[in-house]
């Protein structure tokens, strides 16, 4: 096991270093380094060694004939589409009603107290969400496609 | 990070001719369509192979997201690289997959043994140097199916899938400096387990 740069130099820089992804300076500043520090130089090593067995590594991959064979899945994708379309129809009507009867029944304060703060709970976590979505496809450059 | 890059969070520039494969596409032209799925269904499945290592479940799942890819591909920006977010979809293809199952990836899918290749690159291969290559091989691929999602799905973008660090940060949605860092971490992680695994001593078969 390669130990810990004695200098605790931002290791992370060794993977730059080695994809080629660093600016002209920081690169050459880890070189500087990997010039006096023989840890951080064996770390290198071993990761190269470890990235030249994945990059040289080859995967079989079917022929263009099996693709004709498979299922197009479009089937599937409607009858989920209408699933889903149909569950939140069900959702909205039959919670709707449901609501609107537990409002219209004289119930114990603390019994709708629960079920209202539930409800809002959820109802806050869902909102949450949403926002959360809403502001990472802000800045997803292929926020206009499928994902 | 004092080490990235200056187009942060930038996809890579579009190749011509894949731009201009996309626009005929886009406009329907049956040979480029033709084209555009042969290339990509490609990049999909062995993708799909890497993250899942079942060679079945990799054929499903680039099916499903040639579909996906070619239902939105009218509204898909033709000067943005086609690559990262074709390799999005099929990351979020597995990850709904291994959830639907819902039990932890490696429990349900067992690397399967007939996935790697292996033909000698060099004219006269030495054959220990290749034997050695392809026991390393091997090794690491099954090693690789041990580290949790977040750090394999970048290894194989980077390391099998040779995509830039802009690329990857796109198609996995974080930022460039946090692919270098959670890189670097998987590379170690990986590093230690293949050592371990030489230290045990364990037989390696291929593939």
């Amino acid at each position: 096991m390669v130990e810990r740069c004695p200098r605790a130099f931002d290791e992370t820089l060794i993977t730059g270093y080695l994809d080629g992804e660093l600016t002209q300076a920081t690169e050459q500043r880890v070189r500087i380094h990997l010039e006096d520090c023989a840890n951080c130089a064996a770390l290198l090593d071993e990761l190269r060694t470890l990235r030249e067995a994945t990059m040289s590594t080859e995967f079989s991959k079917p022929d263009d004939t099996q693709w004709d064979e498979r299922p197009r899945g479009r089937v599937s994708w409607l009858v989920r589409s209408t699933g889903w379309v149909l569950a939140i129809l069900w959702l909205v009507v039959v919670g709707g009603y449901a609501l609107w009867e537990f409002w219209q029944t004289p119930t114990n304060p603390v019994e709708r107290l629960l079920v209202v703060g539930g409800l809002s709970a959820f109802a806050l976590l869902f909102v949450s969400v949403v926002l959360d979505r809403i502001k990472a496809a802000r800045t997803d450059p292929y926020r206009e496609v499928e994902k | 990070m004092t080490g990235t890059h200056p187009m942060i969070g930038a996809a890579a520039a579009q190749p011509p001719d894949e731009a201009r494969i996309v626009v005929l596409a886009q406009r329907g032209e049956a040979s480029a369509c033709e084209e555009l799925a042969r290339t990509c269904r490609r990049q999909a499945y062995l993708f799909a192979l890497q993250l899942t290592g079942n060679p079945d479940d990799a054929l499903d799942i680039a099916q499903d997201a040639m579909l996906r890819f070619f239902r939105s591909l009218g509204r898909f920006d033709a000067s943005r690289p086609v690559r990262p977010w074709l390799l999005r979809i099929v990351r979020n293809l597995v990850r709904d997959r291994a959830r639907r199952r819902r039990v932890r990836r490696t429990e349900s899918l067992e690397p399967a043994g007939d996935v790697l290749r292996f033909e000698p690159r060099d004219a006269r291969p030495d054959p220990e140097a290749l034997a050695a290559r392809r026991q390393l091989q091997a090794l690491v691929w099954r090693c690789l199916q041990e580290l949790p999602n977040h750090y394999r799905e970048v290894l194989v973008l980077r390391d099998y899938q040779d995509l830039p660090y802009n690329e990857i940060a796109v198609a996995l949605k974080i930022p460039r400096g946090t692919v270098m860092s959670r890189l670097h971490r998987a590379r170690c992680r990986l590093q230690e387990v293949v050592r371990q695994r030489m230290e045990s001593g364990e037989e390696v078969a291929d593939g």
